[in-house]
């Protein structure tokens, strides 16, 4: 029945927009049989379209993500360091053994993690501040929010260049400031002490801008009447927003969260422009440890294989977040 | 099938209609498929022979060649016109053969691979030493002996022993490419630095223990006194005597002057080696300059230096008396604005068991699957940029030194300095080869001993981390 009526609507579509076609022989059954996935799929016009739209992304992300995704972890079985892929033995599982001895790794994973601790939380909480102040309604900002957004379109090379500059122990106006009231500023780049929380708090205001907006969103989710009912039950501005606003903003702070440490896990630009890994290799991170081993060291199946360590610590990582927000929705219903 | 049917199986098949396929009409999209994708083949098969023509039709041979073209920048320099010179003057000599000189792309090393992998690689380039061993294991570099056969007027003994032996990894064997220029390491010395510490010049042939000495004499604080002063104020030091940095390529060479090495000559271990007490001594030796005898900046003051003032700089007004370095310096030294004629001066490495530098060179090499039919004209192409009418011209920008003798030699009385040219020359016998020429881990292995020597002047006990890099190079070598 529901292939009959279904078939029925596409062919009056099909006869009001197309030419006609030549009419069924006598031995074709005007009711069909149910159609395949192919079938089904050329039959809906609607939905095509939308495909032919999508086409020129979809064979992008096929050519530059999914294939060589798919190439690197055939990669990760082989041996390559010559120029030939040809010349690349197959070791199946020689690079996975190799790198759970690798210390230098997995100092840089640990890296990774360090820089992720420092950057995501205080990197939520500052712009959750900026945005529960960009949330008044106050004159002029829109202003403001467009240039707490403007580090988030700048370029991570620029920023680092400019952030080198202003870190500079002798003539950087950081260190000048702390001047002015007595502290003597460390040397934040060169000593492996203050790198690392350096990078940090630069992702932490290049990256403010963003965080803000998709807290912003959320906050704006959040029905006023709740506010006003707290006001008439005679809760303080600190209780709305710790027993209101905050619990309220668990999805969005649940986003920001997942998708920060995924980031922070990957962080490179602004260690290959600042530190180059440096000094005594404690902002050597994951990614630009990686990126050393294939394109400095020019051993590719060995790098294949770190990265694809490093992307099953990050799937382990989110998965986790996910089942503690699951079981956590569930403890709340 | 009729045509109208026909018709009616390509119209379904652009999905217009969505018409059961029966089998006549899926037979003729299978058909259809297929005749496309034979079209398909058939294009991209032309294109392929089209693009890898070798000869053309009347005969031309085209030579695809790296390293004879300026950046935009440098562009009508006196380099510019004497590449362009040469290439006119081959092209005048050799009718029939075309030059195509190429830029040499960013990130060449890796770019070349690339390249080789997908056979677009140059016929002929200029070839860092550094990186010549993969290509040596990988069989992507041309025996020149084939050129030898070839080309009689490509003679070997044009070329300096020392640094043609960084071609030819045993006596007899094959020669992987020929020299274009190089440079020992050296150590330069600031003129105002040693005026300014009342000091003469340091000469040739000079020990370990008289290089420490003189730097102590160098090395100067805020009130005038030397390091080996008892009133030497360390906190307050205003002129260094020397520069030590944790690159490898910067103090290898410090270990072969004290008998010491970093693996064994096979490659297959550093135990014996990086960890014998010779080459442990040399590296102990290294730091004593930065931490005990105080010559040396560490590196967080270093780092802090060159923040506020380039060191090329600092060593032209005196800050740094000395540091190790190669020819190519001295372009930067006479471009920079605090410099004069006379401020500096360059002298030997010293010496302890074993008198001993490192050769940095760059090379003319020819991919090793050439076509046969532009191999002739390869060879003849490499025997004249190594010949004295293209070598003479390595004076114009005093980069590197020629790695023809003869040229070297002419070189030296032409030079803006002829007695520092000489120093140069003069320590091209003690060279030897770099290990990035001999071992294709090289650049793995590199990166441990950085990481070494930066915790080693960071304060770190210099056995321990010696034998952390051991270890994690034997753990390297021994995936190969």
């Amino acid at each position: 029945m529901y292939d009959r009526v279904e078939n029925q609507t596409m062919l009056q579509d099909s006869a009001a927009t197309a030419p006609p076609a030549p009419s069924p022989s006598a031995s074709q059954p005007l009711f069909v049989p149910r159609k395949n996935l192919w079938q089904r799929f050329w039959s809906r016009s609607n939905e095509r379209i939308g495909y032919l739209f999508i086409l020129p992304s979809l064979v992008h992300i096929i050519a530059f993500l999914f294939i060589p995704l798919v190439f690197s972890f055939f990669l990760s079985f082989r041996d390559w360091t010559r120029p030939s892929f040809q010349d690349a033995p197959y070791i199946g599982l020689g690079n996975y053994e190799f790198l759970m001895g690798d210390n230098r790794f997995w100092q840089a994973i640990s890296n990774s993690i360090y820089y992720t601790v420092l950057a995501v939380p205080m990197g939520m909480a500052f712009s959750l501040v900026i945005a529960l102040v960009m949330n008044q309604k106050l004159k002029g900002v829109n202003l403001f929010r467009t240039l707490f957004f403007m580090p988030v379109v700048s370029s991570w090379v620029a920023v680092s260049i400019i952030w080198l500059t202003l870190l500079d122990p002798n003539v950087g106006i950081v260190n000048y400031v702390l001047g002015l009231f007595g502290i003597s500023g460390p040397n934040w780049l060169g000593d492996p002490r203050s790198a690392m929380p350096s990078i940090a708090l630069i992702a932490i205001w290049k990256g403010a801008g963003f965080n803000m907006v998709i807290w912003l969103a959320g906050l704006q989710s959040i029905p006023q009447e709740l506010y006003e009912a707290a006001a008439i039950d005679g809760a303080n501005r600190w209780q709305s927003f710790w027993r209101i606003t905050l619990p309220l903003l668990a999805p969005t702070t649940f986003f920001l969260a997942v998708t920060g440490i995924i980031g922070s896990l990957q962080v490179f630009t602004p260690v290959y422009v600042l530190t180059r890994g440096g000094p005594l290799d404690s902002t050597n991170t994951a990614v630009f440890h990686i990126y050393r081993r294939a394109f400095q060291e020019f051993d590719f199946g060995y790098a294949s294989a770190q990265s694809w360590v490093l992307f099953a610590i990050i799937f382990a990582v989110t998965v986790i977040q996910v089942g503690l927000r699951r079981r956590r929705e569930e403890i709340q219903y | 099938m009729s045509l109208k049917q026909k018709g009616a199986c390509l119209y379904n098949l652009l999905g217009f209609r969505a018409f059961k396929l029966d089998l006549s009409c899926r037979k003729e999209r299978v058909k259809m498929l297929r005749r496309s994708a034979l079209l398909v083949l058939l294009l991209v098969l032309f294109t392929a022979l089209l693009s890898t023509a070798v000869v053309a039709q009347d005969g031309e041979i085209t030579l695809n060649v790296i390293g004879f073209v300026v950046p935009l920048e440098e562009q009508g320099t006196p380099l510019d016109q004497a590449y362009q010179q040469f290439i006119a003057d081959f092209e005048a000599a050799h009718p029939g053969v075309k030059i195509n000189a190429l830029q040499t792309p960013p990130e060449f090393d890796t770019q070349l691979l690339v390249d080789l992998a997908a056979g677009t690689a140059p016929d002929v380039w200029s070839q860092d030493a550094s990186s010549l061993a993969r290509l040596i294991d990988s069989g992507y570099v041309l025996d020149m002996n084939e050129c030898l056969a070839l080309v009689p007027e490509l003679d070997l003994e044009r070329f300096f022993p020392s640094v043609l032996a960084i071609h030819q990894r045993e006596e007899g064997g094959p020669i992987y490419g020929v020299p274009n220029d190089f440079t020992p390491m050296v150590i330069y010395y600031s003129t105002k630095a040693l005026e300014r510490a009342g000091v003469e010049p340091p000469q040739a042939g000079w020990t370990w223990d008289e290089f420490v000495e003189y730097a102590k004499l160098v090395t100067l604080d805020a009130n005038g006194n030397n390091a080996a002063s008892p009133d030497f104020d360390p906190n307050n030091v205003v002129q260094w005597g020397f520069r030590v940095r944790k690159w490898t390529f910067e103090w290898i060479y410090r270990l072969w002057q004290n008998g010491g090495d970093v693996i064994a000559p096979d490659g297959s271990t550093a135990s014996g080696y990086l960890d014998s007490p010779e080459s442990i001594e040399a590296i102990t030796w290294l730091r004593d300059l930065v931490t005990v005898h105080k010559v040396a900046p560490p590196p967080d003051t270093l780092s802090q230096m060159l923040q506020q003032l380039g060191f090329l700089d600092r060593f032209l007004l005196g800050d740094f008396a000395m540091f190790d370095r190669g020819h190519w310096e001295l372009v930067g030294l006479r471009a920079n604005q605090n410099y004069e004629p006379g401020a500096f001066g360059v002298v030997g490495q010293p010496q302890n068991v074993a008198r001993a530098t490192v050769l940095y060179e760059s090379s003319f090499v020819i991919r090793a699957d050439i076509p046969e039919e532009k191999k002739l004209a390869a060879c003849q192409f490499v025997a004249a940029a190594t010949d004295r009418g293209y070598q003479d011209t390595k004076v114009l920008t005093g980069i590197a030194i020629s790695g023809n003798r003869a040229a070297a030699e002419a070189a030296i009385e032409q030079s803006f300095d002829p007695v520092l040219e000489q120093a140069f020359f003069d320590e091209v016998e003690f060279g030897r080869p770099p290990y990035g020429s001999i071992y294709a881990n090289w650049p793995t292995i590199e990166e441990l001993l950085d990481s070494m020597m930066e915790r080693i002047l960071a304060g770190g006990d210099v056995e321990a981390e010696v034998a952390t890099a051991v270890r994690e190079i034997n753990r390297e070598l021994s995936r190969r």
